[in-house]
């Protein structure tokens, strides 16, 4: 009898303080783009936009009843929301902003509260926003950037033209460690196509996991891989920057390693050494598929040892595994080719971070891999198995992780391959509240679980054990 | 078979109009004859109510009329808004006399005095007193969170307050203002005395229903709702307590001991959510109205059925009593007023 409109999106927009929300949020306000958008703030917001749609919010928090101090929710936004739909003009967005300083999971949770607002309001994406220029300095010392990094969908990072390539490369790749399934966007002065703001569907059950398929490959020991057509001689391996300054740009990156160096974090001695890993090997010729078909071999290199070499060191050996020395800007090695042909190399990091090129040559074919370098506490894993899964023995595991670990778990989102179950089973969450369903069925289609999880302290083996515990048992 | 049978009452309507916008709330004069509406997109009309109706729209609040409410004994009523505006109107006039902000924030709620000299606005975290005419009284110290609902007392010395994690009650009498706090750590979205003055009550966002006991202090929970517990409501003897936060009713008999360890009385009837509840002033009926568009009558003293049930053309958003009881307003979500009596069969 009732008619059921249409459910109005909702964006949670987040991000540090000056990380550019306001500059993002009056760009969305004054483009053309024919919807009606309203806008909810924090009390203390700085939205000066002539706009009848801009309403005050103000942090109102409350835990749901059900016994679980992360089930933290959003009276006020609740209460803002009825109201708006109050209007027969009904708008076609909602922009939430929250303060610098806001944990957005209970934003996003009030969105999964009951079905009264489930019926209502389709959250669309949480988008956070970070400031390049500090983003490295606010996340070594508040816990907040990394928080807001975990919980978003897409990230806008903003303010690029304050920085250079090679931070930006670093910014990314400590991004990718805490989140492996957002979008990465960088952005000048905020501005960014609106379409890829609004609409982005990261929270639509039957778009789920679309983004996330890079993310749920394999893992390497390398993010980067790029093939060269090299002739005979010395080749130049150079890093970015002039040698002899020794500003130590790169010291706070530090990281685990096979043979041991000192690494000091922030040592300003003229000392600290780091190392990057990289593997060379001979392909069958410069292209892409020889990429794909060296990516093998590369892993295997890459678990035997490293020969370190420092910096106007010689790497002569082809295929080997070495730790080249970075110990300042511009430091050089001599890549020594014998025989011309097609090579890969293969880069523990991306090797923008460091500026690290082959002089007067560039790749034929490049590729990034999926992000496995954890330098903070928040992580993202991902599980690809294609066993099904018992329905019963899942939920006591899900049950059992969300009890023990929800407030750990920012995000969480699957894919599921159940026994005797026709359809995929799709999640998405947030913290221990989140949406399930039968989506479409597997059809042709290779039936596989993927499941990915955000949070602090994950431990890949306790959740490999908890899915093995889920297993259907033929 | 002479003699003994009680007599059955049923809804029957006396016009429809179209006020153009979402029906927030509606509130009746005293005597019956004019209905003065709030719109969700901020119109505020006034109807008369003869044979026919007849609607005169008056004045607005930008951004949509969030309270309305008829000054006790008088030919005025208040209305306030998303625009933080509080209005009084004079309904003789069909004009507007006075208007203010009470504060930067929008105005939640508001309340009359049950003697009419005194009118309560919910300005964001403030709470203010105003004399019938719009003279500023008095104003609450700030509260730590948006006040979203007002009511005071029957005999009207205390003002209570539907706060994040708490209930307030001002004492209002002869300028004395102190407060009592009533605790309970999720955002209150009602507030509501009993009758007999023994209890107040509030749904709260956590899916609970509390009362407690004024004299003791004494904290009750009522458990077992569906989501946010958004209508509640006294009948007029203070003997149920009628709650909703879903399609069904649930009623709490204060009768004998009270309510607590026993089963509630629920109503059912409804496919969709309800909306909107009233009690019948001076009488045992009970209204409900629902987004699927039914109105239901009850008389839950005598039976758990609908005594009666009428469609109307949309999800129902308001559903008012007349003060004597004998008329019931209904608006919707499309924009409607309808008006029914209530007659004997």
């Amino acid at each position: 009898m009732s008619v059921t409109p249409s459910r109005v999106p909702v964006t949670v927009l987040t991000g540090f303080l000056g990380s550019g929300k306001t500059t993002l949020l009056n760009r969305i306000l004054s483009e053309k783009h024919g919807k009606r958008i309203a806008v909810i703030e924090n009390e203390f917001g700085e939205v000066g936009v002539d706009s009848e749609l801009v309403i005050g919010a103000e942090e109102e928090l409350f835990e749901t009843n059900n016994g679980c101090i992360c089930c933290t929710v959003r009276g006020d936004l609740i209460r803002i929301l009825g109201q708006l739909m109050k209007r027969r003009d009904r708008f076609d967005y909602i922009l939430i902003e929250t303060t610098g300083m806001a944990d957005p999971g209970p934003v996003a949770q009030t969105f999964f509260l009951d079905d009264e607002l489930k019926n209502q309001f389709q959250l669309d994406a949480i988008v956070t926003m970070v400031d390049a220029r500090h983003f490295e300095q606010h996340i070594d010392e508040l816990n907040e950037p990394a928080e807001q990094v975990a919980f978003a969908d897409l990230v806008l990072l903003n303010k690029t033209d304050l920085v250079d390539d090679a931070a930006l490369a670093r910014i990314e790749s400590r991004i990718r460690g805490i989140n492996g399934t957002a979008r990465i966007h960088r952005t000048k002065n905020a501005d960014v196509p609106i379409d890829q703001v609004l609409n982005v569907g990261a929270f639509d059950l039957n778009r789920a996991l679309a983004v996330d398929e890079a993310f749920l490959e394999p893992e390497y020991p390398f993010e980067w891989g790029g093939v060269y057509q090299l002739g005979a001689g010395d080749h130049l391996l150079k890093t970015a920057g002039e040698h002899g300054h020794h500003s130590h740009d790169h010291e706070h990156h530090e990281h685990a390693h096979d043979h041991d160096h000192d690494h000091e974090r922030g040592g300003h001695d003229g000392h600290a050494h780091e190392d990057l890993d990289l593997v060379l090997l001979p392909v069958a010729s410069a292209s892409g598929a020889a990429l794909n078909d060296a990516i093998e071999s590369a892993v295997r290199a890459f678990s035997e040892p490293a020969t370190v070499v420092i910096c106007h060191g010689a790497l002569e050996e082809v295929p080997a595994h070495y730790a080249i020395e970075l110990s300042h800007p511009g430091a050089d090695f001599r890549l020594k080719i014998t025989k011309p042909g097609a090579y890969a190399l293969f880069c523990e990091h991306h090797p923008a971070e460091f500026g690290l090129h082959l002089h007067g040559v560039q790749p034929a074919a490049e590729r990034r891999f999926a992000s496995h370098h954890h330098e903070d506490d928040i992580s993202s894993i991902g599980i690809t198995d294609p066993r099904p899964l018992d329905p019963t023995k899942l939920n006591q595991w899900l049950d059992y992780l969300l009890k023990t670990r929800g407030q750990d778990i920012f995000r969480m989102k699957g894919v599921l391959n159940i026994v005797n179950e026709d359809r995929r089973q799709v999640f998405h969450g947030v913290h221990m509240m989140f949406d399930a369903q039968a989506e479409r069925p597997w059809g042709q289609a290779q039936r596989v679980n993927r499941l990915v999880f955000i949070g602090r302290g994950l431990d890949r083996a306790e959740l490999e054990a908890g899915f093995e515990s889920a297993v259907a048992k033929p | 078979m002479a003699g003994k049978q009680s007599l059955s009452f049923a809804l029957e309507p006396r016009g429809v109009l179209s006020f153009d916008d979402y029906v927030v709330d509606c509130a009746w004069s005293p005597d019956g004859a004019q209905l003065a509406l709030a719109g969700g997109e901020g119109k505020v009309g006034l109807v008369s109510v003869t044979d026919t109706l007849a609607l005169c729209s008056i004045g607005e609040h930008l951004l949509g009329t969030l309270a309305i409410a008829w000054q006790p004994r008088a030919q005025c009523f208040a209305t306030s808004g998303q625009d933080g505006a509080v209005a009084l109107w004079d309904a003789a006039a069909a004009a507007q006399v006075r208007r203010w902000k009470p504060g930067v924030a929008a105005t939640q709620a508001l309340a009359w005095s049950p003697g009419g000299d005194m009118l309560a606005a919910a300005a964001g975290k403030v709470v203010s007193l105003w004399s019938a005419s719009g003279e500023k009284l008095h104003a609450f110290a700030p509260a730590d969170s948006t006040a979203v609902a007002l009511a005071f007392d029957k005999p009207g010395t205390d003002i209570g307050v539907a706060l994040n994690g708490e209930i307030a009650v001002h004492r209002v009498e002869k300028s004395r203002y102190e407060t009592r706090r009533y605790k309970w750590p999720a955002p209150s979205l009602t507030v509501n005395f009993s009758g007999n003055g023994r209890f107040l009550a509030s749904g709260m966002a956590d899916g609970t229903l509390h009362f407690w006991n004024r004299s003791t202090g004494k904290d009750s929970q009522m458990r077992g709702y569906e989501g946010r517990v958004q209508l509640v409501g006294w009948s007029d003897n203070s003997r149920y307590l009628a709650s909703s936060a879903g399609n069904d009713v649930v009623l709490w008999d204060f009768s004998g001991r009270g309510p607590e360890g026993t089963r509630p009385i629920v109503l059912s009837g409804h496919t969709d959510r309800i909306d909107s509840f009233h009690w019948q002033p001076g009488g045992e009926h009970f209204l409900t109205g629902g987004r699927d568009w039914r109105l239901s009558l009850w008389r839950p003293a005598k039976a758990k059925q609908p005594i009666d049930v009428q469609m109307v053309d949309a999800e129902i958003s308001a559903v008012r009593w007349s003060q004597d009881g004998k008329r019931v307003a209904v608006g919707d979500k499309q924009g409607r007023l309808t008006v029914f009596d209530l007659v004997a069969r």
